[in-house]
């Protein structure tokens, strides 16, 4: 935010005149480095290695769960660009702007080099045997009860070896967290389809309705959604698709849609009985205990709960009635709430009555290996992990990729809770919140640096293990994969066992080809299907395609939360496409590539309707403060006619207190969330936090590419269209 | 001044090379030497590729072809520097110069497996891509001129160097004062061949022949060399 003098034609004249004289100076070759720059030749080069050509290598992208295969061009022994693999069924060539970031992960400025111990302020530099033999001290004489592994979502190789050092030390207490996971969908898909995650096939359908699931931007998989979404648009047997989006805050889907329609927080299951109830006195044929079931809803309490005009009820019953088959889709609006799981419940009986199972939501292929299939992060276990740390019961915890000390809301006091804990090891990318509070911080390679294999939880095509390589050699000699570090405490337990393998890479290479006949391999010797393997970036194998139950299961009555008349809105966190939980803050590309729909780069904004902004008397600009019941952030308003008037949103991502993109830029929602979680599945509600929001009487100008400011241009064109040799420059200047 | 020795320089090339293209004359240009460049390994470029002396073979070059050591020129659009690994394919073999203090310390390089830190001697600015390998491919491969005669357009007289110094100005005058010699574009500067754009500080000469054409060798647009 601006808070200067100092304004756009101010700086618009400073950087004329500094361009002029860059200008000015340039005349002659300044840039030239004649017998200055010096060139460095290979020492040995391998035939390939040709300067100024580059060389492609497949790899996968970890940037999200999403697991797209990538292509990483490199030149001299540096990469420099990734791109997707047209081989993969998930992302066929494609990648998005998060993933594309990636190369800011590697060659971040702020990455750690050296294992450090950490006293308070204080750190120091260790050898990484120094720091290995401290982890082993530590673990001596402690029972596997108290220890616990902290992870992000784990797949894949560096999976299994986890398991097998935790079953080396005893203990059971491995938790995987992911702060927006997909669980409460997940439990309600096991309920309602029999599988956790079917394949969704909006290419199938003639209509979408997407209860805020933002497949286009930052859900499941939304590379591979976008380019179903184009099918869809092209349309099935001639027809375009239609798509309908209901949520309380706009997304980037909901932009995209036909017809956006804002819904009351938290209601939506509420609407979604109501259209199956309209759907059956519009003559679908309902089985009777669902009629029995969603007999009350009837479209004037529907209506009048959600928010929805009865208008727009009917015409979306028309809508499901003439068009099928259809897609109805539950995302992370709905699945945020205490209701969170009879929303999306509700939601599923919807495809379920009109018949969407098995034509556009289909059976899931599920790969063959159990032992690397994908401990899904959810952000319950951190929870429990929590409530351990705080009755004192663990001794030695380990963090690896993960930090719940930011995006956990602070009245859970993670951050005090884990100083009961008496040795902390982080592996970790960056000195973040929760390394900070570590005693022992391991450095981990970069995920262009590092093997692995990755399962993902969404599996769009036939079963799909994603090959991690390194596209280049390490920037820092003296940091290491999670992998490896976990094999060399295994090899101080389990000696005989593991001794055989050098490394992770030996490891995984080994373990592959172990199994080189059921990947699809038996044909080639060991050397010809690694390579093959390497080259491919991805190995496809034939999985077992579990049935689908059809029967519909009724979902229990969603209730609304309660009205409080001192927090009277809704906070909404906003998901955003680049940021999503803030890992990836201090990628300098997603801080200042503009949001999709604010335009806002670089700062946190409270978006609110412009309706409630008038009756609160709040302009575009103005610092409010967003007050819950456990805390309270201040950021410049932003009126935005997407947003429910009895909500507001501040986007998720942004309030780091370290590295050098991210720390000072923006306010951080999750400290401020309400403690309400999902009743069945534990989960965070993330969208459940009451608040109230009060002007702080300062103003600022948002920084931003739309409206007046950046929009209008002082009321001049700025395009005129006309051929090259109809100008006259000399006027146009 | 220095603007003004430099443009002064671009266009006595120019006239040279206008000139040069109306006798039909082999391309050369006016010669703009850079600065002395002191390398860490004062490489002999004469010694390899002078010319032999079949007189006394130790005082004369071996007539070595530019491309057998810088491979990578016909292959990509930057020539780089040859890897050690070549330098020492060769060295190991012969043990007449293995006590050179040259050869010893490219040896020390070798066995340390640190690449030598040569200091640059051609440098274009970032926003100009020059393609070696397109150049090698007309000049050598097409129209068959040796490597020494193709690469010396723009790099000198090699083989009675020792170190290599920068010995043409490589701005972009000089540059267009060859690709302007080839092409059908109109002296108005309006595009016959279908060249976008001519630079009007250089419209070309008419030459009493064909009054509205001249030729230039190269291609013609902007973003040949501004991509
Ligand atoms: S969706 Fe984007 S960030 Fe996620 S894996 Fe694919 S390319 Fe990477």
């Amino acid at each position: 935010m601006i808070e200067s003098g100092f304004d756009r034609r101010d700086f618009l004249k400073v950087l004329g005149w500094g361009g002029t004289a860059v200008a000015l100076s340039g005349c002659g070759n300044t840039s030239v480095q004649d017998g200055k720059e010096t060139v460095v030749s290979y020492v040995e080069a391998s035939d390939y290695m040709i300067p100024g050509v580059s060389v492609r290598f497949n790899s996968t992208c970890t940037q999200c769960e999403a697991g797209c295969s990538i292509n990483g061009r490199v030149r001299e022994g540096r990469v420099l660009k990734l791109e997707g693999n047209p081989d993969s069924d998930i992302n066929r060539g494609k990648m998005c702007g998060l993933g594309q970031a990636g190369v800011q992960h590697h060659y971040n400025p702020d990455r750690l080099k050296e294992p450090m111990l950490l006293n308070g302020d204080q750190s120091q530099s260790v050898s990484w045997e120094a720091a290995l033999k401290l982890i082993n001290d530590k673990l001596q004489g402690v029972s596997g009860d108290q220890i616990a592994f902290l992870t992000g979502t784990v797949s894949g190789h560096v999976k299994a070896l986890l398991g097998n050092f935790m079953e080396s030390v005893g203990s059971k207490h491995h938790f995987a967290y992911e702060a927006l996971s997909s669980a409460v969908l997940r439990a309600a898909n096991k309920k309602s389809y029999g599988v956790e995650m079917p394949r969704y096939s909006l290419d199938k359908a003639k209509v979408v309705v997407s209860f805020g699931a933002d497949f286009l931007g930052a859900w499941v998989s939304p590379v591979h959604f976008s380019q179903q979404y184009s099918r869809f648009r092209k349309g099935v047997d001639g027809q375009r698709g239609v798509l309908v989006q209901i949520e309380s805050k706009m997304t980037l889907t909901g932009a995209n849609a036909d017809r956006w329609l804002a819904i009351r927080p938290g209601t939506e299951g509420v609407l979604a009985l109501g259209l199956i109830n309209a759907l059956g006195a519009a003559g679908l044929s309902l089985p009777a205990e669902v009629a029995a079931e969603v007999k009350a809803y009837d479209k004037a309490r529907v209506s009048k709960e959600t928010g929805v005009a009865v208008g727009h009820i009917d015409k979306l019953v028309a809508l499901l009635r003439t068009r099928t088959p259809s897609l109805v889709l539950a995302g992370n609006g709905p699945d945020g709430f205490a209701q969170g799981s009879e929303n999306v419940a509700a939601i599923n009986l919807l495809n379920q009555v009109l018949g969407n199972v098995g034509k556009t939501v289909e059976a899931p292929v599920s790969a063959p290996f159990a032992q690397l299939q994908a401990t899904n992060g959810d952000s319950a276990s951190l929870y429990k992990l929590n409530e351990g740390m705080a009755r004192g019961q663990y001794k030695v915890l380990f963090a690896c990729g993960t930090n719940p000390v930011f995006s956990a809301p602070a009245s859970l006091k993670v951050a005090e809770n884990i100083k009961r804990v008496g040795f902390k090891v982080a592996f970790a990318h960056y000195l973040d919140e929760t390394a900070q509070q570590a005693d022992l911080v391991l450095p981990l390679d970069s995920s262009l640096e590092d093997w692995g294999t990755h399962i993902v939880a969404y599996q769009p095509g036939e079963a799909h293990i994603g090959i991690q390589q390194p596209l280049m050699e390490k920037l820092h000699a003296n940091t290491r994969g999670a992998g490896d570090i976990l094999l060399a405490l295994l090899k101080s337990r389990r000696a005989e066992e593991y001794k055989a393998f050098e490394d992770y890479y030996a490891y995984l290479r080994a373990a592959v080809l172990q199994n080189k006949a059921a990947l699809g391999g038996g044909a080639l010797d060991d050397e010809g299907f690694w390579e093959q393997t390497l080259s491919k970036g991805l190995i496809r194998v034939a999985g077992s395609s579990a049935a689908l139950s059809t029967s519909t299961v009724v979902a229990a009555v969603p209730v609304a939360t309660a009205e409080n008349p001192d927090y009277p809105l809704t906070l909404i966190p906003g998901i955003t496409p680049n940021l999503r939980d803030g890992r990836y803050a201090n990628q300098p590309w997603l801080q200042e590539s503009p949001d999709p729909l604010t335009t806002i780069v670089w700062d946190s904004w409270v978006e609110i309707h412009p309706k409630k902004a008038a009756e609160l008397g709040i302009a575009e600009g103005d610092i409010v403060e967003v007050i819950s019941r456990t805390g309270s952030i201040k950021a410049q308003a932003y009126l935005f006619p997407g947003i429910h008037p009895e909500a507001v949103s501040v986007p998720l991502g942004r309030g780091q207190n370290w590295g050098r993109y991210a720390k000072g830029f923006g306010v951080n929602p999750f400290q401020i969330l309400d403690p309400v979680f999902d009743k069945q599945t534990g989960e965070l509600a993330l969208n459940d936090t009451r608040v109230k929001i009060k002007k702080s009487g300062k103003r600022v100008i948002v920084i931003k590419d739309e409206g007046a400011a950046g929009g209008k241009q002082m009321g001049k064109k700025i395009a005129v269209r006309a051929s090259t040799d109809e100008v006259d420059l000399s006027k146009e200047v | 001044m220095y603007r003004f020795i430099r443009f002064s320089t671009l266009l006595v090339g120019l006239f040279i090379a206008i000139q040069g293209y109306a006798a039909e004359a082999p391309l050369t240009t006016a010669d703009d030497l850079g600065p002395a460049v002191e390398q860490p390994i004062e490489f002999p470029h004469n010694r390899h590729a002078g010319k032999h002396d079949p007189s006394d073979p130790s005082k004369g070059g071996m007539e070595i072809d530019c491309q057998y050591c810088h491979t990578y020129a016909r292959r990509s659009s930057i020539a780089g520097i040859p890897p050690l690994q070549k330098c020492v394919g060769c060295h190991n073999n012969i043990e007449s110069v293995k006590d050179k203090p040259r050869i010893k310390k490219l040896f020390e390089a070798w066995e340390a497996k640190k690449p030598i830190q040569w200091k640059k001697v051609h440098d274009l600015p970032d926003f100009v891509r020059f393609n070696h390998e397109r150049h090698i491919k007309r000049f050598v491969e097409q129209q068959g001129h040796t490597s020494q005669e193709a690469c010396g357009y723009c790099h000198g007289d090699v083989k009675n160097m020792t170190v290599a110094r920068r010995q043409k100005s490589l701005s972009m005058g000089w540059c267009a004062s060859c690709h302007e010699k080839a092409h059908t574009v109109a002296a108005s500067g309006v595009d016959v061949g279908k060249q976008a754009y001519w630079y009007t500080f250089q419209k070309p000469a008419t030459t009493a022949k064909v009054p509205e054409d001249i030729k230039a060798k190269g291609p013609n647009d902007c973003w040949q060399c501004h991509k």
